[in-house]
């Protein structure tokens, strides 16, 4: 069984920020299902490269503003 | 849970029942014979056609509980689940095929290497609805 991936992420206060965008929007405007949102903000799939950056762009945000390192 | 996760459910469980169906009906078989039942076309479509079957009738279940669900296309994780899960099916079914040729060079019975095989097939397809169940509900 996979570890748990070291990536953090603030997908969620992001959404929160942004009017309360639900989980099924955010995931309509990245091209993933509502569960696949859920299992990243839970910190149990890190999304691809490109799902990153689509996600930072729906936030308007910088790449490292929504992902981190744990334990940095 | 996903329409995908709800798809391995479905389709684990009628795997598991089909196995248990074919097997009991091959040892009710080889009960009146005394020996093990020779593999029989009839009983192997019958398998299929029920598989086959339930399998639709799950999917409209499923799709009618929620309907917004029903045409979701395998997204990233789905496609990383499959791929892990099938990775794992693969060496279910490698595993038990090599142990089921084993068994033939050792008894030279070839009605039980094709229930062995037959066996395997479906062990590998319910390993992998397993493992798929697993992935979705712990990290991948």
């Amino acid at each position: 069984m996979a570890k748990r991936p070291p990536i953090t992420n603030r997908v969620k206060e992001l959404r929160e920020a942004h009017g309360a965008m639900s989980q099924a929007a955010l995931g309509e405007a990245i091209g993933v299902t509502r569960q696949t949102i859920i299992a990243i903000e839970q910190g149990r799939y890190s999304p691809s490269l490109e799902s990153a950056f689509r996600i930072s762009r729906v936030f308007g945000v910088g790449l490292e503003d929504v992902f981190g390192w744990a334990g940095d | 849970m996903s329409f995908h996760e709800k798809s391995a459910w479905v389709m684990g469980l009628i795997m598991i029942a089909g196995m248990a169906f074919y097997f009991r009906t091959v040892a009710a078989m080889s009960e009146g014979l005394e020996q093990l039942a020779p593999p029989v076309l009839p009983l192997v479509v019958v398998y299929i056609v029920v598989i086959v079957v339930l399998s639709i009738i799950g999917h409209i279940v499923i799709a009618v509980s929620r309907p917004s669900e029903a045409d979701d296309m395998m997204d990233e994780r789905d496609k990383l689940v499959a791929a892990r899960a099938g990775n794992i099916a693969g060496l279910v079914l490698g595993i038990g095929l090599i142990s089921a040729l084993g068994g033939y060079l050792i008894n030279y019975d070839g009605n039980q290497l094709f229930h062995a095989a037959f066996g395997v097939l479906m062990v590998s397809q319910i390993a992998e609805y397993a493992a798929r169940i697993v992935y979705y509900r712990a990290e991948v």
